[in-house]
């Protein structure tokens, strides 16, 4: 379906922009209770670095082997495998919560990884844009856009932090900053918004802000009620809508760290504090240097290790606030690298990938999903999700598939943006 | 749509009138532009027919009775001279003959026979053919649809291009297509191709893509010359500019349009437009490490000229060298797209240009600088064209390398990198989306699913048809970047793959000759393909106004989405006749824009055009760059923080709030890194409401007492009254009411009749904050200005002020400082 046709298809029922959507207002109010966290390993991460582990077994083609450590060292945390560091690599401290060990015997329990995923490309675009938003064609919003479609009002509903996040218009993405920058969004007219003991010393009159607030306001209908092309009208109406949310920023103060983490840590407890706050409804996360085309151990594992640092600090936070129960984590990347080294100890694109999800409602300490020994994927069982030379190689139309199912995302917005392959219980 | 063929299948049926079948080259050969009669909606139009003491007539003939398939005639008008007749009618026997009428995408022979009561009755109907029509579904229609109106890639040919004549555009298919395969349809093949496209898909006077045009109602050429200056130049007007567009209309607007491309804020500008998809400002050391250009060049020995990174004393000298060379180099392919544009060369150029730019720092950089006649080395903004000779690397002699514009540009290869793997696909993806404006990724829409793909062959992309599909386009191209290897740089006579389409372009092998200049043959065949001037035609059409062009209408499309659609092609098309007329001049690709009614859209004459133009116009929420800078133009200063020290930051762009992610709003407001995050927000959302809050709360508080420190002549905001002017006589309310008029002009663009409403309304804000304030003055606010908003010192100098203006015992600034912020966050401030 071609952009403009899905746009289209927007207007013709009201959904276009970012206009209150009755259609896609969840029947118990406006209060979210669940959220997701999408995280991008941006530039295609390498699985059998992490959790579908192979080794340094040749190839029967000579290619060379998968990985630069032993079979034989595969690691193991409840009944899941991960990778132990590349021989000549320099492991992380073990008490970094980024360590492999450190991270997988902690939260094992609570993962799920789902191996031998066909994203059929290995473009970065068309990666990044198949594994979160379920399709190859453009057009089709990223799931974090779909969860937070039915709550335009609040203010924050989609954070995204790059990587894909086209929303097909049916919520508007918002990107965030720096914690002093909230300070100052959040007193607009404060002229000292990061000292609380100035915070009430006003840029506009204190006596005349109100009717300043009250004439924009009202400017803008008689704008809208007055304008003819509509393109403006409909602008106008979007930015009416927003206007009128209710845009209560300070509340996100009130759940943010003293110091906010830089890199993806710190878009963690962004995100968090935006759902505790009841600002967000989902957000996507990346983390990059995941393209290593040379040297490629080297390279990788910090990338892996921030990685998993930025996860078990999204997940103390998620602690920290008590929304376990509420958060979904989603962990992928554009596509996944070649199971053999290239002239350059490098690793170039492979199409098979991985992910992994935590949190609300997924049961842990499973792997679904299997690849060979070649890091190529193997057909499932559509009922036992067990490897069957007669089943099927799952993309991430089936991840998708699964996930809106999981995620409860409304009919009206699936059959908006179809997804049509077998469905899989892979979340449940 | 499909009502009349089953309608006439049904008479086929019924009667068996299955009289005769028309010679359709013959019928053809008299065919040209929209001279084909129709039917649509009941209706069976006849462009053009000659009848003896008639003349030429345009009929139109209704369908009235279903049963006995009978027309009445509902118009006669006269018709388009220049169509072809399409029907005869003969004065004798009262017979009308039609040859052939389209229907949907059947064809028809018609014979009607004229009834008592001005009727026509069907007598005989036969389905037939067009010339050309099978070779046409066999061939195009894959890709054009087979109503021409584009499919997988959306290439529409509708008035296409190569349609001026049926020897260009058969010349042109038995060159070029189908793409990759163009033997298929040579000859007789691409004739009647050529013939059938010629007769079915051009757009000659249709009278609803003239209606649909005539229902924008355009700004004024005053209001064109203010959106078209604020977007080019960073600056209102001035008051010659505005008179000489007044004097000499559109020509008048043409000639300050050419005056303002001299200017250099013009090319920063177009450096953002191509910015936004060339994307190579990812390496600027503002989006990224400092030296992340320079780093890519490493192997040129004097890449850090100023001292080695590991070595160096890291001054402050050394430091700024680092950044400007960085920048500098970084900047190589935008500056070469600025030089084509600047000395109006055609924009083939930015493809075929046998040099790449530097400055003194980036030509330090790469070892050109003793070859070059810089007049200040110093001087970042001074560019030459230069090339690399005797290249060497390693001790292996390279020799020179075959500059190919931006196809070889370091920065271009190295944002779009390759791979073993991906074999320089990746960059052909790109290529033909930037120059070609031809979306590969388009084509995923048909991509098999896992299960499908055979990797049993070792060479799906040649022998898969699933996966030709695409690397027949994708990997021609892709190999003609067998030089240039993963760090852009060039390695002739390297080793490439040979189960992969070869190096070639539009079905053309590329020369064994030209193998070492591969990439310049490849740039040659693609400045003639008319596609590249569709692609710049869509690159600046999207910088100007904020939109892409409409794409192609699907299968289930509205007659709302093709009119607006057709308009809308007929106006690119003739964007682009200029363009290509004026040899590719990019400058004539930009006044056309202005001039265009798309561009200057303000509003609809009727309401019955509203979901055709729901998409018109240039409107849109301005990007972070362009709303500083608009911010200068209107007020002569910039949103820096704090702004109690401006003179301290007005040069450090980490203190422009709306350029910098980092302290304040670039991100959030909608800017882009050029590498994580590539789109901008172009709909608002709660934390840009929040920044237009506070951009209009603190410039309003800076900006007031500041135009009151200057002579009311030379006052931006505040012309017409002073600090102790209070409604307290009919002659201060009038200078009141004077004021707030310029504030709406100035600020806003709208002018405003003095009695108008919206005027009266910002009045009574005046009026209400002042009363509210002078009763608040002594319990919750005093006499003295809000602290930031005191002015004591000078705005760009920083000295201190002998009169400082600190109070406002009246609460008449802070009235003001009311009316300003309300004006300042208004939709017509934020959006342009």
């Amino acid at each position: 379906m071609k952009r403009r046709t899905l746009l289209k298809a927007l207007t013709g029922i009201g959904m276009a922009g970012v206009l209150p959507m009755s259609l896609t207002r969840p029947a118990f109010g406006a209060t979210a209770e669940r959220f997701l966290v999408t995280i991008s390993a941006t530039g295609g991460w390498d699985p059998t670095a992490l959790i579908d582990p192979k080794g340094n077994t040749p190839r029967a083609d000579g290619l060379g082997p998968v990985n630069n450590y032993s079979a034989s060292a595969i690691k193991s945390a409840g009944n899941l495998s991960y990778a132990p560091y590349p021989s000549m690599i320099e492991e992380p401290a073990t008490e970094s919560t980024g360590h492999f060990d450190t991270f997988f015997n902690k939260h094992a329990d609570r993962l799920l990884v789902i191996n031998g995923i066909d994203t059929q490309t290995n473009g970065h675009d068309s990666g990044r844009r198949f594994m979160w938003s379920g399709k190859l064609e453009e057009g089709y919003p990223t799931i974090a856009a779909l969860a937070a479609a039915p709550f335009p009002d609040q203010p924050m509903a989609f954070i995204s932090n790059g990587g894909y996040d086209f929303t097909a218009s049916i919520v508007a993405p918002v990107r965030t900053a720096s914690p002093g920058t909230f300070n100052q969004l959040a007193f607009p007219n404060s002229m000292f918004p990061t000292d609380p003991d100035l915070l009430d010393l006003e840029l506009v009159g204190q006596s005349s802000y109100s009717l300043v607030q009250q004439a924009r306001e009202e400017r803008l209908v008689r704008q809208r009620m007055a304008e003819t092309l509509p393109k403006r009208q409909k602008q106008m109406e979007q930015l009416q809508t927003v206007k009128n949310s209710d845009v209560e920023l300070q509340s996100l103060l009130d759940f943010l760290p003293n110091e906010v983490s830089s890199g993806l840590a710190g878009q963690a407890e962004v995100a968090i504090a935006a759902f505790a706050s009841g600002l967000a409804v989902s957000a996507n996360l990346n983390a990059s240097g995941f393209d290593t085309h040379g040297d490629h151990d080297q390279d990788h594992t910090p990338s892996l290790t921030a990685l998993l640092e930025g996860i078990d600090q999204l997940w103390e936070q998620i602690e920290l606030r008590g929304m376990q129960d509420k958060v979904t984590i989603l962990i992928g990347s554009d596509f996944g690298r070649t199971p053999f080294y290239n002239e350059g100890d490098g690793k170039d694109h492979w199409n098979i990938t991985s992910i992994m999800a935590m949190g609300a409602g997924i049961t842990g300490n499973r792997i679904i999903g299997a690849t060979n020994e070649n890091f190529e994927a193997l057909k499932l069982n559509t009922s036992t999700l067990q490897p069957d030379d007669n089943g099927i190689i799952i993309t991430p139309q089936h991840v998708h598939r699964s996930l809106r199912d999981f995620l409860g995302v409304q009919d009206d917005l699936d059959k908006l943006f179809p997804i049509g392959v077998e469905k899989l219980d892979l979340f449940l | 749509m499909p009502r009349m063929p089953d309608k006439l299948k049904s008479l086929l049926k019924i009667a068996s009138l299955l009289l005769w079948a028309l010679c359709a080259s013959q019928f053809a050969s008299a065919q040209s532009g929209s001279s084909l009669p129709t039917f649509s909606d009941d209706t069976l139009t006849i462009p053009r027919i000659d009848v003896e003491g008639y003349g030429s007539l345009e009929l139109q003939l209704q369908l009235v009775d279903t049963t006995n398939l009978t027309f009445q005639l509902t118009s006669s008008l006269a018709a388009n001279p220049s169509l072809t007749p399409g029907a005869t009618y003969d004065l004798q026997t009262s017979e009308l003959s039609i040859p052939m009428v389209q229907a949907d995408t059947v064809f028809y022979k018609l014979d009607l026979q004229l009834q008592p009561g001005d009727v026509f009755t069907v007598v005989t109907a036969a389905e037939t053919k067009l010339t050309g029509q099978d070779d046409y579904n066999a061939q195009c229609a894959s890709c054009h649809g087979v109503d021409g109106q584009g499919g997988l890639v959306s290439v529409s040919l509708v008035n296409c291009a190569n349609c001026s004549s049926i020897s260009t555009l058969s010349n042109y298919i038995a060159n070029v297509m189908p793409v990759g395969a163009p033997e298929s349809c040579a000859g007789d093949c691409a004739s009647k191709t050529a013939e059938y496209i010629l007769t079915l898909f051009q757009i000659v006077d249709n009278p609803m893509v003239e209606q649909t045009i005539q229902a924008i109602s355009s700004l004024s050429l005053d209001d064109t010359l203010r959106k078209a200056s604020l977007q080019l130049v960073s600056r209102l007007p001035t008051a010659t500019e505005s008179q000489q567009v007044a004097n000499q209309g559109e020509a008048g607007l043409r000639a300050v349009l050419d005056g303002m491309m001299q200017e250099d804020k013009f090319y920063d500008r177009v450096a953002e437009i191509f910015n936004d998809l060339i994307l190579t400002d990812r390496y600027l050391s503002v989006n990224g490490g400092r030296a992340e250009a320079l780093r890519l060049m490493r192997i040129f020995p004097d890449a850090f000229w100023f001292g080695d990174p590991q070595e160096a004393t890291r001054d402050d000298e050394w430091v700024q060298n680092l950044i400007l060379s960085n920048d500098s180099v970084a900047r190589e392919p935008l500056q070469l797209i600025n030089h084509v544009v600047k000395n109006e060369l055609p924009m083939t150029e930015i493809l075929t240009a046998d040099y790449f730019m530097v400055n003194p720092y980036s030509a330090k950089s790469y070892g050109v600088f003793d070859e070059l006649a810089f007049q200040d080395e110093f001087d970042v903004n001074e560019w030459l064209p230069a090339q690399i000779k005797d290249f060497e690397f390693s001790k292996i002699r390279i020799g020179d390398i075959p500059h190919a514009g931006i196809l070889t540009s370091l920065m271009f290869l190295n944002r779009y990198p390759t791979s073993d793997t991906n074999r320089n696909r990746a960059r052909s993806r790109v290529v033909y989306d930037l120059f070609m404006d031809v979306d590969i990724l388009a084509l995923e829409g048909s991509r098999p699913d896992g299960e499908a793909v055979d990797i049993s062959s070792p060479a799906p992309t040649l022998d898969n048809d699933d996966c030709v599909v695409c690397h027949a386009l994708l990997d021609p191209v892709a190999s003609s970047f067998e030089n240039w290897n993963d760090r852009g740089f060039y390695r002739p006579n390297a080793r490439w793959y040979d189960d992969m389409f070869q190096a070639g372009f539009a079905g053309a092998d590329r020369p064994a000759s030209e193998e070492p200049t591969s990439l310049q043959w490849l740039a040659s065949q693609m400045v003639v393909d008319p596609r590249f001037n569709d692609a710049m035609v869509r690159i600046v059409y999207n910088g100007l106004t904020g939109a892409e062009p409409l794409a192609p209408p699907g299968d289930n499309a509205t007659e709302a989405e093709w009119d607006a659609y057709n308009a809308e092609s007929v106006q690119l098309d003739a964007l682009k006749d200029s363009f290509v007329a004026n040899n590719q001049n990019l400058k004539t690709l930009i006044k056309e824009i202005v001039l265009s009614p798309y561009f200057r859209a303000d509003g609809l004459t009727t309401e019955s055009f509203a979901i055709v133009h729901e998409d018109t116009g240039a409107a849109r929420l301005l990007s972070p760059e362009m709303l500083h800078r608009k911010i200068n133009a209107l007020l002569g200063f910039e949103w820096r923080g704090p702004l109690d020290l401006y003179s301290v930051a007005k040069d450090n762009d980490r203190r422009a709030r709306l350029l910098d992610d980092r302290q304040y709003y670039h991100q959030i407001y909608g800017g882009i890194d050029s590498f994580v995050v590539t789109q901008r927000l172009t709909e608002p959302n709660g934390l840009m409401v929040a920044v237009q809050e506070r951009m209009g709360n603190e410039l309003a508080c800076y900006a007031v007492p500041n135009d009151f420190l200057t002579a009311a002549e030379q006052r931006l905001l505040m012309p017409f009254v002073e600090t102790t002017t209070q409604p307290t006589s009919s002659a201060n309310q009038e200078a009141i009411m004077q004021n707030i008029q310029h504030l709406h002009s100035h600020l806003l663009a709208e002018d405003l009749a003095i009695e108008d409403p919206e005027l009266q309304l910002t009045y009574q804000l005046f009026i209400s904050t002042l009363e509210a304030g002078q009763a608040a003055v002594g319990s919750t606010e005093d006499g003295n200005l809000p602290f930031l908003c005191r002015r004591t010192n000078d705005l760009l100098t920083g000295d201190d002020l002998a009169s400082p203006l600190t109070t406002d015992p009246n609460y008449v600034i802070r009235a003001w400082i009311a009316v300003a912020a309300y004006l300042m966050s208004d939709y017509r401030f934020v959006y342009e």
